[in-house]
């Protein structure tokens, strides 16, 4: 369970993360202790450098931690090998990144069904979550278009479809907002909300952003790696 | 694809035209690459296959029947008898389109001023003509013997010169007979042949067959050997083997490269050297390609970062890229057909006149002289060799590409932080 009742999905223990620059050992995190519970919408923010990126690196199971347990619905990521990662991601874990997330040779409708395709999911059910999705984020009508012939926002908002079709356990969203102009932003945050109170999605932000600190039910802050506020609203 | 679901082969071909202009760079230079070798290997096979089909209608044929020790020893006293039962036995193996019998030997040839030593073929002018004996074609003057025992003789035209005999002009030829014994014979110049192979324009000679076996003491059905034709060249081992196995001891069945060993050898060598400029020219072309593979997949390492990190296995990223690169090696090799086929035709059926580039005096291997005219016709099996060993230097150029494409690691290429 969460500090907050709910069950947790992701719980970090003890995480420290170092990196090797040169001959300099870089400490991204030191020893970070995280528990997000399901449905949550959470917001990790701290300035650049603080381990927000490299957190969400790590539950997302793209990186190794230096120490510590990082388990996601029960599954310590320690002792899943390359493959077995890869299957987590694909059939667990949404990703949203900051920009230029989707194939440009795919449509809309492509790259939001890609996830489910190698997922082996049937192509009858492909196509109706896929336009269920596109339409609940306000793409109707342009699920033909490719990358390049949509805006920033419309590209993010096709990111989200793609991240949430597959029905993850956690969405990661590492700066959703972070090249979309204000007007974007509160419309991506207000596609993500709802679809967090009604589809129940778990998101996971990390983020610089302001709007999106707003919106977030909780906010945990990093400093030097480490959690320095936990903070849970409404 | 919307209606059909996302594929991996469609995607691939997507890919591919992200960047038209280094496409279209690759396709050409796989196009160009095949067209070299296609034309390379057609010049050489028809150069060949050419070659050695005259020197085996100047002498012995695709595959010889003869006496087991005249190919170590040829003397005019080893000789197959019964040769119409072996032309028979030949002609029902189903390679064989043509076989008839022939008499080589050593002559002295004689005026009353001159005298030179020559070669000579005697033949039977009743079932040869100018398909088996392509020589026939070459006569500048008179014409080939009316009947087997024709009291005339054709002669070179350099042999005829140095003899300084014309038309109708009488010469004495001698040769040794089975026995040891000098025999001679006297007959009347009644063509002469220019081929354009000095060897054979300075040193042959062509005798009627009954003739040359009258002179010789040879028996109606004896000769120094069966001369067995056939379509494909590249079969004269098999039908040897099949003759040879059917044949009695005292016969003796060699394909046409054991008996022109020199002209075999040259092809041999020149083969081998059209191999080896075929391996270069593949070497380049894959060099190319796995430039332009190797550009495009750093290009887009985010891309994979991102496919990986939402859940593509490395096989499939791995697979991808193969696709793309199946696809380069499929329309290249259209390209190349579109490239080649106008060239090929041309180079077929009209082919170059390039005895200028020679000049009077033409080359010659073994008595054989080079074609005059440059002219292609490639293999079936080395087209499908060419075409395979393109496909497969495309899909080997793109191997390491895609093997590092799938080993991407997310966080480093997507730079998430």
């Amino acid at each position: 369970m969460s500090d907050d009742g709910t069950t947790a999905i992701v719980q970090l223990s003890g995480v420290t993360k170092v990196y090797r620059q040169g001959k300099v050992d870089v400490h991204a995190l030191r020893g970070l202790t995280l528990e997000v519970g399901r449905g949550e919408f959470t917001a990790i923010c701290g300035p650049s450098g603080s381990g927000k990126t490299t957190a969400l690196n790590l539950i997302g199971a793209l990186d190794s931690a230096t120490s510590g347990s990082i388990v996601l619905e029960g599954q310590e990521l320690e002792r899943l090998n390359r493959r077995e990662r890869s299957r987590l991601r694909r059939d667990r874990i949404g990703f949203v990144f900051q920009a230029y997330n989707l194939m440009p040779v795919l449509t809309a409708y492509e790259n939001a069904e890609t996830v489910m395709w190698v997922q082996g999911i049937d192509l009858t059910e492909r196509r109706r979550r896929v336009l269920e999705l596109l339409a609940a984020v306000g793409l109707e009508g342009l699920e033909d278009r490719k990358p390049a012939e949509l805006s920033g926002g419309q590209q993010q908002r096709v990111a989200i479809a793609r991240a949430i079709a597959a029905n993850p356990a956690v969405v990661l969203a590492d700066e959703p907002t972070a090249n979309v102009d204000s007007e974007t932003a509160d419309r991506l945050m207000g596609i993500m909300e709802e679809l967090n109170r009604a589809q129940g999605v778990t998101f996971l932000f990390s983020t610089h952003d302001p709007r999106v600190m707003e919106r977030a039910r909780r906010l945990v802050r990093l400093v030097d790696g480490q959690i320095a506020t936990d903070e849970r609203r409404g | 694809m919307r209606g059909r679901g996302t594929s991996l082969l469609v995607m691939a071909w997507r890919n591919l035209w992200r960047n038209r202009r280094r496409t279209l760079l690759t396709l050409s230079s796989i196009a160009f690459g095949v067209f070299l070798a296609v034309l390379f290997t057609a010049m050489q096979d028809r150069n060949w296959a050419d070659m050695i089909d005259v020197a085996a209608r100047l002498g012995s044929g695709h595959v010889t029947l003869q006496h087991p020790e005249y190919l170590e020893s040829p003397t005019l006293s080893r000789t197959v008898r019964r040769t119409d039962a072996l032309t028979a036995l030949a002609l029902d193996d189903p390679d064989v389109t043509r076989a008839v019998p022939r008499i080589l030997g050593q002559v002295m040839l004689a005026t009353a001023r001159e005298s030179r030593g020559a070669g000579f073929i005697a033949y039977d002018p009743a079932v040869e003509d100018s398909v088996t004996f392509t020589v026939l074609d070459a006569l500048v003057e008179g014409e080939s013997f009316s009947t087997p025992d024709d009291g005339g003789i054709l002669l070179g035209a350099r042999l005829a010169a140095n003899l300084g005999v014309g038309m109708r002009d009488k010469i004495v030829y001698t040769m040794t007979d089975r026995t040891g014994e000098i025999v001679s014979g006297l007959a009347r110049v009644s063509g002469i042949v220019r081929t354009g192979a000095p060897s054979v324009d300075r040193g042959v000679s062509l005798l009627p067959l009954d003739a040359a076996r009258g002179v010789l003491g040879y028996a109606p059905n004896e000769a120094t050997l069966v001369a067995v034709f056939i379509d494909d060249e590249r079969r004269a081992e098999q039908v040897a083997e099949r003759l040879g196995a059917a044949t009695a001891s005292e016969v003796a069945a060699q394909p046409w490269h054991a008996v022109q060993r020199e002209l075999a050898a040259f092809i041999a060598l020149k083969v081998g050297g059209a191999r080896f400029m075929e391996l270069l020219i593949a070497v380049l072309v894959a060099a190319g390609i796995f430039n332009t593979l190797f550009v495009s997949v750093m290009e887009r390492m985010r891309e994979f970062g991102i496919l990986l990190a939402i859940g593509w296995s490395p096989g499939r990223l791995f697979g991808l890229l193969m696709l793309e690169c199946g696809w380069l090696g499929v329309l290249g090799l259209l390209a190349a057909a579109l490239l080649t086929v106008g060239p090929y035709y041309y180079l077929s059926t009209a082919g170059i006149d390039v005895s200028g580039l020679i000049g009077d005096s033409a080359a010659e291997v073994s008595g054989v002289a080079m074609p005059t005219t440059f002219r292609v016709g490639i293999y079936p099996e080395h087209l499908a060799i060419i075409g395979v060993t393109a496909f497969l230097a495309t899909l080997l150029s793109g191997l390491y590409p895609a093997w590092k494409a799938s080993r991407v690691d997310p966080v480093e290429t997507i730079t998430l932080v």
